[in-house]
């Protein structure tokens, strides 16, 4: 399927344009024709190869094809309909093909759309080695069969085996459906089963939940709305773990309902030259179960293209935590924390914030920022081709992480939030990996810390899916 | 392997000083969570401790059995060691040199270790039957009492993942095929044991209490005064007197000031 059409509309958009607006404009003035004023009356639409899909969702797919009035009209309209057959993940692949109408019916200035596709018969089944996924320093095995368009409406299921090597593994199974054929709006509903570790704070968890969530987009940006009910089972990761970790071992079945609003104006989401990030997350836990929280998050970023390809990215992060019954605190699995090569650099991943014996006890609130000067490679070996997977960056990030305290005052708290912050600075290389994660080597010197911070002065190397 | 390496490490280094001050006993809410076996367990630790005259702070926790080094309760955390279950409590003592049975011979005390696997075969097998595989005490007292600190589902879920866990032990040692009168049968047999071993002797090694008299006052105790459906295994026990009465004598001189009980 053109995935590459799907993802970029704007472009496939551009791309057809001067093939048809050429001749009447640039080449020569005098030229009358223009596709804008050759009518066309479209007679019939056909669509070829089609099995299991429904009929009702290609009708309203493809009925707009049937109005354009002229040319141009027709070619858009066309194309337009294809990418959205591409975006609902209907077709292995689709293609276009416009002849004009023959027969006893055609009409004068008549014209025949054919689609030609072709359905995905068996399930998309991949087999990869995730490194780092869900404990350090240990791969595991994913096992991944996706079956788009299952029941013919645009339908994903996908199903998930993971097996760490060690341990225990995971699986899970998501179902995904494009409500009246618009493939902006969903509903979902995922079934899951994870293993993780987490060696900064020496504590495992299994997690065995289920979700439903309902995206849809607005003005404002693309809403998904979600359903948790998770059961968490916590236990120490071996004799060494600290007490105060221990002792929040056990069970907890946290219930909650999430909000996350994001508009994303930026060109990449890797490596972005231009453009805006905003992504607002709310969440209520306490919907049944036995965890209660309110969690706010906040995520900006802004993109500034200077010359010679250097860009200036500005980003913002923070998050607060707030307890519904004062009586009840939140479990280690439910704070912040904070550091690591691809975040907070200088510090160990989430080495920053309240440690006891060793461990990270996580906080309630953080903040976090940075501002990197991204620029090509120097002598930009590769220019146009590997080469733009890389960049050169230089950088200052600042953060905090700690607990509000609610009998001290907003003012308080801010100042203890301002005044103990991390600051740390360096440079180094950006590498891109496969569109959704980055590689990074960097040189980090870090300048402000606290006492219990675990800080990585020197070299320091991540990858990782999320970033700032 | 690691662990195997700390299990060790602890045992070379956890003895090293005396009873500290800072001890702390863990186990489950007392009366409306603990099941029947795993109080047995904690009522044995706390009467040898008791015994021994260490003194401990005891701490009543929801998830003591998850925060357990062994997931089984009780554990004690003396300094920064943590260590779980009656057999490895008592070897930890002993090593410190406050052991309450140095005064017996070689051959007591391989008696005394004979008995106490006795106990922990017989008894705790019989709890763990009686309380998990007996439908009528299953779903009247341990599902709710296991299950109580839980929100829905996870009451039932639990309680039911710890019932498999149970019948996987109970098939292992050959335990789940018995009928409940099989399991009476054993329980009095092991009861007819320390009964003629106990004889009419004030503790089942003379005049000093060891470490098994509290493991045989933890079960029977507690098999006596927990709140079950029906009254047989109060009435098998009651049936020997000499072993009742170690119970009453026992409860009276360790637990005087503790009226918790």
């Amino acid at each position: 399927m053109g995935t590459v059409h799907a993802k970029a509309p704007e472009t496939t958009m551009e791309s057809h344009r001067p093939e048809f607006e050429g001749p009447s404009n640039d080449t020569d003035p005098n030229f009358k024709f223009d596709i804008r004023t050759v009518p066309v009356k479209v007679d019939r639409v056909v669509i070829d190869g089609v099995g299991k899909t429904k009929n009702d969702i290609l009708e309203k797919t493809l009925k707009p094809v049937l109005s354009a009035s002229n040319f141009k009209e027709m070619v858009e309209k066309s194309t337009e309909a294809k990418i959205l057959l591409e975006k609902l993940e209907l077709f292995k692949k689709v293609d276009i093909l416009i002849d004009t109408s023959k027969g006893k019916n055609a009409s004068a200035n008549g014209y025949e759309v054919q689609y030609h596709v072709e359905e995905r018969k068996y399930p998309i089944l991949n087999v990869k080695m995730e490194l780092g996924a869900h404990s350090a320093n240990e791969s595991d095995v994913v096992v991944r069969m996706k079956y788009p368009n299952m029941f013919g409406r645009g339908e994903s299921c996908t199903l998930d085996y993971s097996r760490v090597f060690k341990d225990d593994g995971g699986y899970g199974f998501q179902f995904s459906k494009p409500i009246n054929g618009d493939p902006d709006i969903r509903i979902g509903a995922t079934i899951y089963k994870g293993y993780t570790e987490f060696p900064w704070s020496s504590f495992k968890e299994i997690s065995r939940g289920t979700a439903l969530h309902l995206m849809f987009p607005t003005k404002l940006g693309s809403h998904c709305l979600k359903w948790e009910g998770v059961w968490r089972e916590m236990r120490a990761l071996n004799r060494n773990t600290s007490f105060a970790v221990r002792e929040q071992a056990g069970h907890t079945l946290k219930s909650s309902i999430q909000h996350v609003l994001m508009r994303d104006k930026r060109d990449d989401k890797i490596l972005p030259t231009k453009g805006y990030l905003v992504k607002l997350t709310q969440e209520y836990a306490g919907l049944g179960g036995n965890v209660e929280f309110v969690k706010n998050d906040v995520e900006l970023q802004y993109n500034l293209p200077l010359v010679f390809d250097s860009i200036i990215q500005l980003s913002l992060a923070g998050g607060i935590l707030t307890k519904v019954d004062q009586n009840k605190d939140i479990k280690i699995n439910d704070r912040y924390f904070l550091g690591g090569p691809l975040t907070l650099r200088g510090f160990t991943v989430n080495g920053v914030g309240p440690h006891s014996d060793g461990n990270a006890l996580g906080a309630d609130a953080y903040w976090l920022s940075g501002l990197h000067l991204y620029t090509p490679l120097p002598f930009r070996p590769g220019k146009g081709g590997f080469g733009e997977m890389f960049r050169s960056h230089f950088f200052v990030t600042a953060g905090h992480l700690g607990n509000v305290n609610l009998n001290e005052t907003a003012k308080e708290n801010f100042k203890n939030l301002t005044e103990t912050f991390r600051l740390s600075y360096g440079l180094g290389v950006v590498l891109r990996l496969g569109g959704i994660a980055r590689l990074e080597i960097n040189y980090v010197i870090p300048v402000r810390y606290q006492i219990g911070d675990n800080v990585d002065k020197g070299f320091q190397y991540g990858i990782g899916i999320s970033f700032l | 392997m690691a662990s195997l390496v700390g299990e060790v490490m602890h045992l070379n280094i956890g003895p090293t000083e005396k009873w500290p001050s800072d001890v702390a006993f863990f186990q489950p809410y007392q009366v409306e969570q603990v099941t029947l076996p795993d109080y047995s367990n904690c009522l044995a630790v706390r009467t040898f401790l008791n015994m021994s005259g260490l003194k401990f702070d005891l701490q009543l926790k929801t998830n003591a059995e998850e925060m357990s080094p062994s997931g089984r309760v009780p554990f004690l955390k003396i300094g920064a060691f943590l260590i779980a279950e009656f057999d490895t409590i008592v070897a930890n003592v002993n090593m410190r040199g406050l052991s309450i049975s140095a005064h017996l011979d070689e051959t007591e005390r391989s008696e005394m270790t004979a008995y106490i696997t006795m106990v922990h075969t017989v008894l705790y097998n019989a709890e763990l039957y009686l309380s998990w595989i007996d439908k009528d005490i299953f779903s009247s007292t341990t599902r709710p009492r296991y299950g109580s600190v839980h929100p829905w589902p996870l009451s039932w879920v639990l309680p039911w993942k710890r019932q498999m866990e149970v019948k996987a032990r109970l098939n292992a040692c050959g335990w789940i095929n018995k009928t409940e009168e099989n399991v009476h049968d054993e329980i009095r047999a092991c009861l007819q044991a320390l009964s003629d071993r106990l004889d009419t002797n004030i503790y089942f090694f003379g005049e000093k209490p060891t470490e098994l008299d509290a493991l045989v006052f933890g079960h029977l105790y507690n098999l006596i005064t927990f709140q079950l459906p029906d009254s047989r295994l109060t009435d098998i026990i009651k049936k020997y007197k000499n072993l009742a009465d170690l119970c009453t004598r026992i409860e009276g001189k360790y637990y005087r000031d503790i009226k918790e009980n």
